[in-house]
């Protein structure tokens, strides 16, 4: 072959990988509103950044699929996000559902090492119907494509990973979700073990691809994801927003930008959000947002565990982790799925190098049967030991109430590095009304009203945010409106100057999803 | 019309009922406050329309996915 003619051979050959699984089916995702895997790329790549690998791959297994498998389902490569280097892996669901096949694998195989060595996130786009027929199939299938690398599902976080589920993802597009830092699915999309049509051949089950994998279900009750949205772009948007957070690698402190203007300005009035009455529900968010940088805060899995709330943000133009009791659910009283969710949470932060701001205001762990039957105690002891474990910088305030074993679990004590009050914060081991019917166990309260009165009255007192100051078991009390100043102050004192901001990463391998 | 359900969030006692039946209420509103670990809990119209039945007294227990009210749909 000439020169010519291999120049002209391998533009065809790149003009028909590029052209993806061909002008029809890419037309009908166009017109349903869906981007392309490739397209995809393109709105989270900062422009003529993405560098490919894998383009000329295609099906190694079946002869016949090698030409009806351009870049073998699975577009792999290289691309800045606000000018830092990511990995990304698109599925091109265009190309036999996007199904894993040999090739394919060793493209994920490939960018997926080069992101851990070289410390930089990796951005899954899923979109794929599972494992490639028939190249799977039989113990020849099995023995040569699956269980080559010993390391495939294993999680040491020592770079962010981002998904994003844009279509239906079956097998190692639910996995690498299930494996991510932070999740988004868009609206229609599914996640599940098998597709709904599966389901039906081999268990006779029909159901509802939405009832058996879609956003509501992984947004209210399994947590898998942190985020929603309505569009692809709206979802690849957020990945961008949540990177902007990460740092590259967990050997670097996340970036710091300039703080916005007007971050100042809430935190004055912090202090008018939480209702005079010590009974009554708010929405600890407002609190939040008044005092962090402007329009910073970035919510993980709003509609799941509810009663806490678990947020990316900035203050003073750092990273912080936020975990908050929100006593609008629930009145704040934590239930497993929020020690499910604030664990997770632990993983990441202490993962990343990202400090984290407490905010109390908790009656204690929900109570009763339905607990139980969820292995609250169990769930309990999770969030401790990973509060514990975590190793980066950690302060937290105490805003209203603080009970129980919560009060060590919200970072009482000895378990956040600084402990601040507001002076209507109130730490005891359960309310006074129930503490007085405990001491006064058996006794008539109708005949005893006064002593009962003078009892609850006694335990109320020694409740209040002086004895906590007087023993030393909150270093601070604080005004309300000095919050902000006070945790930036705070954040500027417990920075870990001796390891340059690393921390020592203990909850790093943790499973999220347990 | 429509009807709809609304649940208790939480397992506790009714306090204190806001709305009778018949009232008119807007999305949010609060319907009754349960009492829960020493905190009232609102229990909130999901939607606008009208109170059609209070399932539940004052002083009454509740268990968490209880429905407490139904509330005729404007839509």
């Amino acid at each position: 072959m000439s020169n010519e003619d291999s120049r002209d051979d391998f533009e065809r050959r790149r003009a028909r990988a590029l052209a993806m699984g061909g002008e029809d089916k890419l037309a009908r995702r166009c017109a349903a509103g869906l981007l392309d895997a490739r397209a995809r790329i393109d709105r989270l790549a900062d422009a003529g950044s993405f560098i490919e690998v894998g383009l000329f791959g295609t099906s190694s297994v079946v002869p016949e699929d090698r030409d009806s498998t351009p870049a073998d389902g699975k577009v792999s490569g290289f691309a800045r996000v606000d000018g830092r280097e990511v990995a990304v892996v698109s599925n091109d669901f265009t190309v036999k559902g996007a199904s894993s096949s040999l090739t394919n694998m060793k493209k994920i195989g490939h960018v997926k090492r080069v992101a851990t060595e070289r410390g930089m996130p990796i951005v899954f786009f899923g979109e794929s119907s599972g494992a490639r027929m028939p190249d799977n199939m039989g113990a020849r299938g099995m023995g040569a494509l699956l269980g080559n690398d010993p390391t495939q599902y294993v999680r040491r976080r020592e770079t962010p990973w981002a998904s994003a589920v844009l279509g239906p993802c079956y097998g190692s597009s639910a996995w690498y979700t299930c494996l991510s830092d932070f999740a988004v699915m868009r609206k229609g999309a599914v996640i599940a073990v098998a597709s709904a049509q599966l389901a039906s051949l081999a268990i006779g089950q029909s159901v509802d691809p939405q009832e058996l994998g879609g956003w509501e279900l992984h947004a209210q009750h399994t947590g898998l994801i942190d985020a929603f949205t309505d569009t692809d772009e709206e979802a690849v948007d957020l990945i961008r927003r949540f990177l902007s957070y990460m740092p590259s690698h967990h050997n670097e402190p996340p970036p710091r930008v300039a703080v916005p203007a007007g971050s100042d300005e809430a935190a004055h009035a912090v202090g008018e959000l939480l209702p005079q009455n010590r009974t009554r529900v708010y929405d600890v968010r407002r609190i939040v947002n008044a005092v962090v940088d402007r329009d910073t805060l970035f919510e993980f899995k709003p509609l799941f565990g509810r009663v806490a709330v678990t947020a990316l943000a900035r203050l003073d133009g750092r990273t912080v982790g936020v975990i908050a009791n929100n006593p609008l659910v629930k009145g704040g009283a934590l239930d497993a799925h929020a020690c499910e969710k604030i664990t997770s949470f632990l993983v990441l932060c202490d993962s990343f190098n990202i400090p984290l701001l407490i905010f109390v205001d908790t009656p204690g762990f929900t109570i009763g049967k339905e607990g139980e039957r969820q292995r609250a105690p169990g769930k309990i002891m999770n969030f401790m030991a990973a509060l514990q474990m975590c190793t980066v910088p950690k302060l937290s305030v105490i805003l209203r109430k603080s009970y129980g074993q919560a009060y060590l679990n919200m970072g009482g004590g000895r378990n956040s590095d600084e402990v601040a009050a507001w002076p209507s914060a109130e730490v005891s081991f359960m309310d006074p009304a129930f503490a007085t019917r405990v001491v006064l166990w058996g006794r008539d309260e109708a005949a005893e009203a006064e002593l009962f009165a003078a009892t609850r009255e006694r335990m109320a007192n020694d409740s209040s945010v002086w004895e906590l100051a007087s023993s030393f078991a909150v270093q601070s009390v604080i005004r309300p409106a000095d919050t902000r100043r006070y945790l930036v102050r705070m954040l500027e004192v417990h920075e870990p100057r001796r390891t340059r901001g690393i921390g020592q990463h203990q909850l790093a391998s943790w499973p999220t999803t347990f | 019309m429509s009807r709809i359900e609304v649940t208790s969030e939480v397992t506790g006692t009714v306090f204190q009922i806001e709305k009778a039946v018949g009232d008119a209420v807007e999305e949010g509103d609060e319907i009754l406050i349960l009492e829960s670990m020493k905190m009232e809990i609102p229990a909130l119209a999901p939607a606008a329309g009208t109170v059609v039945e209070l399932r539940v007294a004052e002083g009454e227990a509740v268990e968490e996915g209880d429905v407490v009210a139904v509330i005729e749909g404007k839509g």
